[in-house]
C-alpha cells in the first residue's frame, strides 16, 4: 500500500474534473480542500485480502442481525434510543431477499503490519461517486495501464436493478437542504436512470405507508413506488415528524437499507458478542480485527482506551487525546462522564503512517463496501492526524497491476 | 458556456479565495438554463463602499439575483466575488420551497461580465449568499424543501482571515440572518464586524450568542 501523488500542476485540473464530472460538489471544508492529492494504491495481494476479510466481517454481520431481530430482548444491551427500540418489534416480517444490504467496513493499516477494523458503516454508508468515478479519473492523470479500480456504483446499481421491477421507480429519501447529501444521491441516482429507472429525490417525509408499501406525496410525482434508498440516518429519522416514520421499519418495499441496519450501526454492536456466541453466531473475523471494545466503566484507569460514542459519524466525537484539542478532548470526556451508555471504550491501536511525496505522514482509513455479502468496493480518506474526521481527505483508491499479469 | 467553463471564470486558479467558491448551483447549468425569466441585469451603483479596501471582506446576503448583480459591481472596485450558494434544485415540476435556479442564470449573467473585469490575484473577497436561502414554508407535504443554511465549513476561518489581513467584514443584507450570525459569533473577537442594509454607511455591530439548534 502506498501514496502516489497527482502531478502538481495538473491538481487544479484534476479538482475542477472531479467536481464536474465525479459528483465532488464539496471540495473545501473550511479552509482546507476535501481532495487528496495523493492517490491511494494497494497491491493486488492486498486487494485480495480484503475482500476476503471484508466478505468475512460481512456473512458474521448479517447473521447477527438476523437473530438479534428474532431475539431483540437481548439487544437492550446496545442501548438504542428509545424511539427506535419501539419500532424494532415491527422487522419481525424482515426478509434480506427482499431488501439490498450495502454496508462498508473501515480498515486501518496498524504497525504491526495488520489491519485493524475501527467500525461497520451499517446504515448509511457515503462516499458513492467517490469509489467508483473518482479511481477512474486519478488513473487518467496518473499512468493508465498501470492501475484499475472497482466500480462500485456499478455493483450498488445492479445489486439494486436485481430486487425491483424494470423501469421501477425509486425514492432517494435524503436530508433535501443538504447539498452534501443530494450530491450522493444523485450519482446514484443518474446510475439507477441510466438503467431505465425512475429517480425521484425526496425527503423522509415524502413517503407514506400503506398496507407496508411505500408511497410518494412528492409533488407532482405521488404514487406508489418500488425502491426505497435511504440517506438520512436512522436515529435522525426518528426526530422527523410525521409519525408515520415507523413504516420504514416493516415495509415490503425494497429498501436499501432497511431500518435492521441498526445493531450493527451502534458502535456498542460488540457489547453484545459475548451473548451471540453463546447462541452459535460465530464472530471470529470481527473478533480478529476490531480491537477489544468494551463498557465505558470497564476501562476505568485504562490508558490505552479511547472512547467513542454509540451513533458516532464522521469520526466526531472520539476521544483520542492526540488527535483532539484539549477543549474538546476535556468536553467530550465530560460527556462521557455524563452519558456512559451512550459511549463506548475501545483499546487504540497503532496506525501505520504512510509517505507522502515530501515524506510527510498520513493516516488512512480504507472503507471496504459489501452489497448483499459480496465485496463492491473501496472509499479511503486521509488525515494527518490519526483520528479520520470532517478534517480528513477524500482519496480515490486503486489497485496496481501485478507484472505476472502483464 | 458549459458549466465548467462558468465556474473556472468564477473560480480561476492561483487567486485567492476561489477555493470556497460552492460547484452547487454551476452543476446544472448545463442542464438547466430553459427558463426564461424576466430580469433586470442592470449593474446596482454601491453607496455604501467608496473604493477597495485591503483589510475589508463583505458578505452580501440579500436575493440572490441581487446579490450576483452586486458582486459584479463590486468586482468592479476591485473585490474578488465568491459565490457560496449552496441550494439544489427540486424534481422537475415539483413545487419547491427555494427557487435556486434562477441565480443559475446570473452566474452565467457574471461569468461574462466578470470576462470583462481586471481583479487583482491577491483582491479581497465578497462573498455571495441568496437570503432566500431561508425560505422554509411549506404549505403541503409534498414540497420539497431545499432551503438551506450557511455553516462554519462554508467560509474561511477567523484564523485565515486574520492571516490574509483581513480586519474587517462588512455584512449587507436586509436583516442579519441567524445562521450568519452563528457563523460569525466567534469571528468578532478578532475581526470588526460591521452591518449595512445597502443605503447606509456600515456601522460597528455586536453579534448575541444565539442558542445552538441540532
Amino acid at each position: 500500500m502506498k501514496l502516489v501523488s497527482i502531478p502538481h500542476d495538473q491538481f487544479a485540473r484534476y479538482r475542477v474534473d472531479a467536481i464536474f464530472d465525479c459528483y465532488k460538489w464539496d471540495p473545501q471544508f473550511l479552509d482546507d480542500g476535501t481532495l487528496a492529492q495523493h492517490v491511494l494504491v494497494i497491491t493486488e495481494e492486498e486487494y485480495e485480502e480484503l475482500v476476503r476479510l471484508t466478505e468475512a466481517l460481512d456473512f458474521e454481520t448479517r447473521e447477527a442481525e438476523m437473530f438479534l431481530n428474532h431475539h431483540l430482548d437481548l439487544a437492550k444491551v446496545l442501548a438504542l434510543p428509545k424511539k427506535i427500540s419501539h419500532e424494532l418489534k415491527k422487522m419481525s416480517n424482515y426478509d434480506p431477499n427482499r431488501h439490498v444490504r450495502l454496508m462498508r467496513y473501515d480498515f486501518h493499516p496498524t504497525i504491526e503490519g495488520k489491519w485493524a477494523v475501527s467500525e461497520v458503516n451499517s446504515d448509511v454508508p457515503g462516499g458513492f461517486a467517490e469509489a467508483s468515478l473518482l479511481p477512474k479519473l486519478a488513473i487518467q492523470y496518473l499512468a493508465p495501464n498501470q492501475y484499475v479500480s472497482i466500480d462500485f456504483g456499478e455493483r450498488l446499481s445492479g445489486a439494486i436493478a436485481k430486487k425491483i421491477k424494470p423501469h421501477g421507480t425509486i425514492m432517494f429519501v435524503h436530508c433535501t437542504s443538504y447539498s452534501d447529501d443530494r450530491q450522493v444521491m444523485q450519482y446514484i441516482g443518474d446510475k439507477m436512470e441510466s438503467l431505465g429507472f425512475k429517480s425521484l429525490y425526496g425527503a423522509v417525509d415524502h413517503l407514506k405507508f400503506e398496507n407496508k408499501e411505500a408511497i410518494s406525496v412528492l409533488d407532482g410525482y405521488e404514487g406508489k413506488i418500488d425502491c426505497i434508498f435511504r440517506f438520512t440516518p436512522l436515529e435522525w429519522l426518528k426526530d422527523i415528524k410525521p409519525k408515520t416514520w415507523g413504516g420504514y421499519f416493516n415495509t415490503i418495499t425494497p429498501s436499501c437499507n432497511h431500518p435492521i441496519a441498526i445493531f450493527a450501526q451502534t458502535k456498542r454492536f460488540p457489547l453484545i458478542w459475548e451473548n451471540l456466541e453463546k447462541n452459535g453466531i460465530k464472530l471470529d473475523a470481527w473478533k480478529r480485527l476490531l480491537p477489544d471494545t468494551i463498557e465505558v466503566k470497564k476501562a476505568k484507569n485504562k490508558e490505552d482506551y479511547i472512547y467513542k460514542p454509540a451513533c458516532g459519524r464522521v469520526g466526531e466525537k472520539i476521544a483520542i487525546k492526540e488527535a483532539c484539542s484539549n477543549d474538546e478532548y476535556k468536553e467530550i470526556l465530560k460527556d462521557v462522564k455524563k452519558h456512559p451508555n451512550n459511549y463506548l471504550a475501545q483499546k487504540k491501536f497503532i496506525s501505520r503512517p504512510l509517505k507522502g511525496i515530501n515524506n510527510e505522514e498520513f493516516h488512512v482509513c480504507l472503507g471496504s463496501y459489501t452489497v448483499d455479502g459480496k465485496h463492491a468496493g473501496f472509499y479511503a480518506r486521509i488525515s494527518e492526524k490519526n483520528r479520520i474526521d470532517s478534517d480528513a481527505k477524500d482519496i480515490p483508491v486503486v489497485i496496481e497491476r501485478s507484472k505476472k499479469n502483464d | 458556456m458549459t458549466n465548467k467553463e462558468v465556474y473556472k471564470i468564477w473560480a480561476p486558479s492561483d487567486c485567492d479565495w476561489v477555493d470556497w467558491v460552492r460547484p452547487v448551483p454551476f452543476i446544472d447549468i448545463n442542464n438547466h438554463l430553459i427558463y426564461h425569466e424576466a430580469i433586470d441585469y442592470t449593474i446596482p451603483k454601491i453607496n455604501y463602499i467608496k473604493e477597495k479596501m485591503n483589510d475589508t471582506a463583505l458578505i452580501i446576503d440579500i436575493q440572490g439575483v441581487n446579490s450576483v448583480k452586486e458582486g459584479i459591481a463590486l468586482a468592479k472596485l476591485g473585490y474578488r466575488p465568491i459565490p457560496i450558494f449552496n441550494g439544489t434544485n427540486p424534481p422537475i415540476n415539483t413545487k419547491s420551497t427555494t427557487n435556486n435556479s434562477i441565480i443559475q442564470l446570473l452566474l452565467v449573467w457574471g461569468a461574462l461580465e466578470l470576462k470583462n473585469i481586471k481583479i487583482e490575484n491577491d483582491a479581497s473577497p465578497v462573498f455571495l449568499l441568496d437570503s432566500n436561502r431561508l425560505n422554509r414554508y411549506k404549505s403541503s407535504r409534498g414540497i420539497f424543501d431545499n432551503s438551506w443554511d450557511i455553516y462554519p465549513q462554508d467560509i474561511p476561518s477567523k484564523e485565515y482571515l486574520v492571516k490574509k489581513g483581513i480586519k474587517k467584514i462588512i455584512i449587507r443584507g436586509e436583516k442579519l440572518n441567524s445562521d450568519l450570525s452563528k457563523v460569525l459569533y466567534k469571528y468578532q473577537k478578532d475581526i470588526k464586524i460591521l452591518f449595512t442594509d445597502g443605503f447606509d454607511d456600515p456601522k460597528e455591530i455586536k453579534i448575541p450568542k444565539l442558542k445552538e439548534t441540532n
